[in-house]
């Protein structure tokens, strides 16, 4: 049980492609949490607050990434 | 009854209602330091302490399970990213230990070529991201302790003359 435990830690999860670009998802989520938790005063406030700045940096992430490619698109 | 706001409340004075204690916000620092959301948790602000706490434990670790623990955090090798995860201290320190008693394993063969370093390079900015949300909520509890416990420190501004 502990072996298998330790296994999760010390073996890397083979990923490429399209699912490791996934992964961007909770990062920005927990990113959202962790700051909107810190600034906001009443709590009861936080999903909302959290759905919107989490929209917000995926949006805003995915329109960078558009951008670059098409710039690089133009460039080559 | 409520007094209306009047010329006098732009000359505020902050009062420091934890002024008292100055080793509070030390301790909290260091709490929050050394575990995720502890400071909080010290500071009586239990919810936003449990939420800091749960969120930047999960990346960290998540991140560890993605791309090893020999991978993610190495001193030596990621010197840079180090500086960003020992910022969740304890967490960081746990990887530490976990990587000098256990020894790298490849992970499990898939069809097709998947390089190692896409997971590891995933892992490190999942642990890296963790550590600098963490100084985040240092700097909160911090503070959170000198203006006093659960208070924002806008809302402890008080106006001249008020009992």
């Amino acid at each position: 049980m502990n072996l298998a435990l330790l296994a999760i830690f010390t073996t890397a999860v083979p990923l490429g492609g399209a699912p490791r670009l996934l992964l961007m998802l909770p990062l920005c989520l927990s990113v959202a949490i962790v700051y909107k938790t810190t600034r906001l005063r009443n709590l009861r406030e936080l999903p909302v607050a959290v759905g919107l700045l989490w929209g917000t940096i995926v949006l805003g992430m995915c329109g960078v990434g558009v951008g670059l490619w098409l710039l690089f698109f133009l460039m080559v | 009854m409520a007094r209306a706001p009047t010329d006098s409340a732009a000359t505020a004075v902050l009062v420091r209602s934890a002024g008292d204690n100055v080793l509070a916000a030390p301790i909290a620092g260091f709490l929050a330091w050394l575990v995720p959301g502890l400071g909080h948790l010290y500071l009586g602000d239990r919810t936003r302490g449990l939420i800091c706490l749960v969120t930047i434990t999960a990346t960290f670790w998540t991140g560890v399970a993605i791309g090893s623990v020999q991978g993610t955090v190495d001193p030596r090798e990621r010197t840079l990213w180090f500086m960003a995860q020992i910022c969740t201290g304890g967490n960081t320190l746990t990887a530490v230990g976990l990587n000098a008693v256990t020894k790298p394993k490849p992970a499990t063969p898939t069809p097709g070529y998947i390089p190692a370093w896409l997971s590891v390079d995933v892992g490190v900015h999942y642990t890296g991201v963790a550590g600098l949300l963490n100084l985040l909520v240092i700097l909160d509890a911090l503070s959170r302790a000198e203006f006093g416990g659960k208070r924002d420190p806008i809302t402890v501004l008080k106006p001249k003359g008020d009992p």
